[in-house]
C-alpha cells in the first residue's frame, strides 16, 4: 500500500484534491475532469508524431554523427545546433523530454542537451512570434534576450554540478528508457 | 489543429515517406521503437495530467488576473512567479491574458514574471522530468529559468516601472 502511494504520487494527491472539490462544489470536479481530457488529447496530439520522429531518428542517425556534432568535443557547434533545434521546434516542453532523452542515448553532450532543452521552452521560434504580436517588439526581445544570456551562461557551467559518473548515468537511463 | 501540430505532422509524415522510400525495413524498426519509448512513458504522463486538470479547474485566467493587477506591487510579483510556475497553460491563452493585464494598467514586471516562469518552469513537470534524466537534473533546470524569471523582473521592473 505505502509502496503504491510512493509510486503513484501525483495520482494519490490528484484523488485526493478531487475528492475535496467534490466536496465543495462538484462542478468544479467536472471541470477539471474536462481540463484533463483536454489537456491529454492536446498532448497525444503533439506527442504521437514526435515519437515517430524519435524511432527514425534512433534508426538513421548514426551515434558517431550525434558525437561529432553535440558530443564532448563539439564546442560551440553543437551549442548552435542545440540552440536551432530548440528554437526551431514546436510542442509544449513534456514533447522535448523524449527526444532530448535520445540525444543524451546517442552520444550527446549534457550541456548541449540541457541547452536544448531550455531553449525548447522558451524560446521556440513559432511561439516568439505569436510572443511578439501579443506583447510588442521590444518587451517581447527583452524577455527572450535576458533568458538567451540566462541560458547560455548556465549551459556552459552545468556540467559542474555534475560528477562523471553522474553524467555517464543520463545516457544509461536514457538506453534504458527507448 | 494549431500551426505547431501542422508543422510537427507535416515533419513526421514526410520523413517517414522518405524513410520509407529509402528503406522499408529500416523504417518498421523505427516506427516500433517510437512506438515501444511511447507505451513505456505514457504511464508517467496520464496521471500527470490529471493533476493539470485539477491546476486548471482552479487557476483560471480571470483568477490570474486577479492575482497581477497594476496594484499588486511586490506581493503580485511574487504570486505572478509562483503562479507561472506551477500552473501549466498553452502560450494561445497565455499571452493574449499577458496582453490584457499590460493594457488595462501596466504591471509589467507582475506579467513578465508570470509568462516567463509559465514557458520556463515546470513544477508540475518535476516528476516527469526526474523520470527522463534526474532529480538533479529536473531540479537545476527548473531553477536556472527560475533564476531567469527573476532577472528578467529586476530589469523589465527599471525600464518599465
Amino acid at each position: 500500500m505505502i509502496k503504491f502511494i510512493r509510486n503513484n504520487k501525483f495520482l494519490v494527491i490528484s484523488l485526493l484534491l478531487l475528492a475535496i472539490m467534490t466536496g465543495v462544489d462538484i462542478s468544479l470536479t467536472y471541470t477539471a475532469l474536462e481540463n484533463t481530457r483536454d489537456q491529454l488529447l492536446d498532448m497525444l496530439l503533439i506527442v504521437l508524431p514526435i515519437f515517430l520522429l524519435i524511432g527514425l531518428f534512433d534508426v538513421w542517425v548514426e551515434r558517431d554523427t550525434v558525437i561529432r556534432l553535440m558530443g564532448q568535443s563539439s564546442g560551440l557547434k553543437g551549442m548552435a545546433l542545440a540552440f536551432f533545434l530548440g528554437a526551431f521546434s514546436a510542442g509544449p516542453t513534456i514533447a522535448a523530454f523524449p527526444l532530448a532523452m535520445v540525444m543524451l542515448k546517442k552520444g550527446a553532450r549534457y550541456s548541449n542537451v540541457l541547452f536544448f532543452l531550455m531553449v525548447w521552452s522558451s524560446l521556440k521560434l513559432p511561439i516568439v512570434f505569436f510572443q511578439v504580436t501579443q506583447l510588442g517588439f521590444e518587451f517581447a526581445m527583452l524577455i527572450n534576450a535576458i533568458m538567451l544570456l540566462v541560458f547560455i551562461v548556465a549551459a556552459l557551467i552545468s556540467e559542474k554540478f555534475y560528477t562523471r559518473s553522474e553524467l555517464d548515468a543520463f545516457e544509461e537511463k536514457a538506453e534504458e528508457l527507448s | 489543429m494549431s500551426l505547431e501540430a501542422i508543422i510537427i505532422y507535416g515533419l513526421a509524415i514526410g520523413l517517414t515517406i522518405v524513410s520509407a522510400v529509402v528503406d522499408r525495413d529500416k523504417t518498421k524498426k523505427g516506427f516500433i521503437k517510437g512506438t515501444k519509448s511511447f507505451l513505456k512513458l505514457m504511464p508517467v504522463l496520464i496521471p500527470l495530467f490529471l493533476f493539470v486538470g485539477i491546476l486548471l479547474a482552479v487557476i483560471t485566467p480571470s483568477f490570474i488576473s486577479s492575482l497581477l493587477g497594476e496594484e499588486s506591487g511586490f506581493v503580485g510579483v511574487l504570486l505572478g512567479l509562483s503562479v507561472g510556475s506551477v500552473t501549466f497553460m498553452p502560450p494561445f491563452v497565455a499571452f493574449p491574458l499577458g496582453k490584457e493585464l499590460l493594457q488595462s494598467g501596466g504591471a509589467y514586471p507582475q506579467v513578465a514574471g508570470f509568462l516567463v516562469t509559465l514557458m520556463s518552469v515546470g513544477v508540475v513537470y518535476f516528476a516527469a522530468e526526474s523520470k527522463f534524466f534526474s532529480k538533479k537534473s529536473a531540479f537545476l533546470r527548473n531553477t536556472v529559468s527560475l533564476i531567469g524569471a527573476i532577472i528578467v523582473v529586476g530589469i523589465v521592473a527599471v525600464i518599465y516601472g
